[in-house]
């Protein structure tokens, strides 16, 4: 027998012969390999009068037979916007450096200080490849490379998967390491140092070029050479490890519960982070850069149960996250998933998030107080709550495209960790909240 | 090996033995409970001997015999012969009509009896004219062959029984692996629990060596075609009993044992026959299948 024609006929016998045996394919038997599988996301991130972010993501993913699976994917951000600086509100109009130290900017009486340079794009690569080493046992190994303006970084991460009591319980383990080099604009500021300032200038918001025609030589000399005597970069290590298992309680209910470790060492500063010194009447008398301990320790305890209903699922999970700077938080987060109609399914989602501040987190320094080691009035340190409301829907074309659109609304409200504040500050609102709208759209071929 | 069944406790597993489809045939149940175990063999006994006895065609009491004897006339099939019927379809399309379940008949003039005994070219050539799946005429409620044809489900029909057998056991015990070993066409329901795989003996393809050959199988199914005790040889050249259905004469130059992994026992077990049809280029084709085999060439030169 000579085929004239090249034909899968191992292909096609094995959809003939499970036709006859009526039933799916019982078997798992090695898969052929399969085609690349996309994965496209937008999203449109923004926040009231702060932040504002888009973020196209394009995933590519291809098994190569018996479960040896490839991923690719490449994301790009761009950001714009101003973020809170740390620095209070006066009820004068304050002057702050850029961190460029070309110009300055003025920010009006009563207004939280932003600091609007915040311009960036990033671009990530990350590549995975996941494969089953023998019955029960599967693992992957995965790199990433991320580039921003001021910012790089590497990572590698690979993980473990044993399964075992007949497949229902599956025990995890994942270890990753990440390496991060900082170099901010102006150079690295030394922490609770004063941020430099021109003794007297016509500061523009607008337009930086103006400050170049700033007479006073002796001061501006003086001036650059506090940039030009900082190092230009810094960088930080991260270690996480995190164990987990999860276990299949009956038909319908799937358990997991994880442990992770982080360890963070070396330039853990937010170089463009500030804090007020004021006075006993609330006053600003300096402006000094953050300055937070150079290694930190989280560990975080995760558990989440699914459960299947007849017509969609159940998503509960709870974190807790306790680290060595005493930040204490707690999420809780929820998604229904609900079928509607043959092919498509509607997604609430529910987030709760709560954070206890850090021990060295200062809403603003006193200056008849000695200068604390470490200090940092980054909100995102302190107290606060924050709650995300959403919903999704997606949908499964006949050609077996995917789409899905998801909007959300997110709001974090800081909160006084018990700060008594001097009289100035009582006005003024110290820990403003960040409102946000996310959409998002998937679109999967 | 008995041809009543006997059930028996092994090392962490529990075996049970008959002999069916003229084979020596095995289930093996990943199991110590002896009840269940002896549920399941029972069963799967039972299951094997319906199809032998459905689809031998050694026997005047099944719709085999009604098909081949009716002499022109129509006959009443049931879904399962239709399903049967259809797949023989396939593989005669998928190999050019050289998997052909009225072929058999050509055996009449061949005893492959590893002498040099050749059939007679005039016998073969009247045989063939009675040879040909394309004269069938079936739809899923009856068939009509032409007076004279013969169906011959030998080369589906213990391979189906596996498959039937092993997705029957899986119904039965969804967490216990059972493996199901019909005279070396082998399927396994799932994968078993403490061990990667099971380890079975197949006999080996020289019939010189009477040791088995043991052969490792997690799960999927494993199907042997081959001619180790069936050949003729004259003037150095091994015919094997597969024979073409286009010119009447064995293959030549067949692999001894053709053996092929598959999603299921049957599918394996087809593309075995359809490698051992290809003559010299069975590795060839199954290289091309990319499916994972192994061929035994001996040589009794």
């Amino acid at each position: 027998m000579q085929l004239t024609k090249k034909t899968n006929i191992a292909a096609q016998l094995a959809t003939a012969t499970c036709v006859l045996l009526g039933s799916a394919q019982t078997h798992a038997a090695p898969t052929t390999s399969g085609e690349w599988q996309f994965d496209t996301a937008i999203l449109y991130y923004g926040e009231t009068d702060r932040v504002s972010l888009v973020e196209g993501v394009v995933s590519a993913t291809k098994d190569f037979g018996d479960d040896h699976i490839f991923n690719g994917k490449i994301t790009y951000d761009g950001l714009t916007g101003a973020s809170a600086t740390g620095a209070v509100a006066q009820d004068a109009v304050q002057t702050f450096s850029r961190p460029s130290g070309k110009g300055g900017y003025q920010v009006a009486a009563n207004t939280t200080p932003l600091d609007d340079t915040f311009r960036d794009s990033r671009v990530q690569l990350n590549a995975n490849w996941a494969q089953p080493f023998s019955s029960g046992i599967a693992g992957g190994v995965g790199v990433h490379i991320s580039k921003e303006y001021d910012y790089f970084s590497a990572g590698l991460n690979g993980n473990l998967s044993f399964d075992f009591n007949q497949k229902n319980t599956t025990l995890s383990v994942g270890s990753s390491f990440q390496y991060d080099q900082i170099d901010p604009v102006g150079g690295k500021p030394i922490g609770l140092s004063s941020m430099p300032m021109r003794p007297y200038s016509d500061y523009d918001d607008d337009d930086e070029q103006s400050e170049s025609e700033n007479s006073d030589e002796f001061y501006d000399s003086a001036f650059t050479t506090q940039y030009q005597s900082r190092e230009k970069s810094a960088d930080k290590n991260t270690l996480d490890v995190l164990v987990g298992l999860t276990q299949v309680l009956n038909r319908r209910t799937i358990m997991q519960v994880n442990y992770g470790l982080s360890v963070a060492d070396g330039y853990l500063n937010d170089p463009y982070k500030l804090l007020s010194v004021v006075d006993t009447t609330g006053v600003t008398q300096d402006i000094v850069f953050e300055e937070r301990p150079d290694t930190r320790t989280k560990h975080n305890i995760f558990w989440q149960t699914k459960y299947a209903m007849n017509n969609g699922v159940v998503d509960v999970s709870y974190r807790y996250m306790q680290d060595d700077w005493d930040i204490k938080s707690h999420t809780v987060e929820s998604r229904l998933r609900f079928n509607v109609g043959e092919s498509g399914y509607l997604q609430p989602h529910f987030r709760y998030y709560r954070q206890g501040a850090a021990e060295f987190y200062r809403p603003f320094l006193l200056a008849n107080e000695a200068l604390p080691e470490y200090a940092s009035a980054d909100y995102r340190l302190g107290e606060m709550t924050a709650y995300t409301l959403g919903i999704k829907y997606g949908q499964k074309r006949a050609n077996g495209d995917a789409w899905a659109v998801r909007l959300e609304y997110y709001q974090q409200n800081p909160q006084n960790a018990g700060f008594a504040e001097p009289e100035a500050l009582q006005q003024q609102d110290l820990y403003p909240s960040i409102k946000a709208m996310v959409l998002q759209f998937n679109y999967s071929f | 090996m008995p041809v009543e069944l006997t059930i028996e406790q092994k090392n962490g597993h529990i075996a049970g033995r008959f002999f069916a489809m003229a084979s020596d045939c095995e289930i093996l149940v990943d199991s110590t409970d002896k009840r269940i175990a002896g549920q399941i063999i029972e069963s799967l006994y039972t299951e094997c001997l319906r199809i032998e006895k459905k689809y031998s065609r050694y026997r005047t009491d099944n719709i085999v015999y009604q098909i081949n004897h009716a002499q022109s006339a129509r006959v009443d099939i049931d879904t399962e012969t239709y399903q049967l019927l259809n797949l023989a379809k396939t593989c005669y399309e998928l190999s050019e009509g050289y998997f052909d379940i009225t072929s058999g008949i050509l055996g009449k003039v061949w005893s492959f009896d590893g002498s040099d005994c050749l059939a007679d070219k005039k016998d073969v050539e009247e045989l063939l004219s009675l040879v040909g799946f394309s004269k069938l005429n079936f739809d899923q409620t009856s068939i009509t062959i032409p007076a004279g044809m013969a169906l011959d489900f030998g080369g589906i029909a213990k391979e189906y029984a596996v498959d039937r057998c092993a997705n029957k056991a899986l119904a039965l015990a969804p967490e216990i692996s059972v493996l199901v070993n019909y005279g070396g066409d082998i399927a396994v329901s799932r994968p078993r629990l403490h061990s990667a795989y099971w380890q079975v003996g197949v006999a080996h393809p020289d019939p010189q060596k009477d040791t088995d050959v043991l052969v490792q199988i997690a799960q999927g199914g494993l199907a042997t075609s081959g001619d180790a005790n069936r050949f003729l040889l004259k003037d150095g050249v091994r015919y094997s009993h597969v024979l073409d259905p286009k010119t009447g004469q064995p293959i030549i130059d067949a692999p001894a044992s053709v053996t092929v992994a598959g999603d299921n026992c049957t599918q394996a077990g087809l593309l075995s026959t359809m490698a051992l049809l290809q003559g010299k280029n069975a590795e060839r084709f199954l290289v091309e299948q990319t499916v994972k085999h192994w061929c035994i060439r001996l040589s009794h030169l």
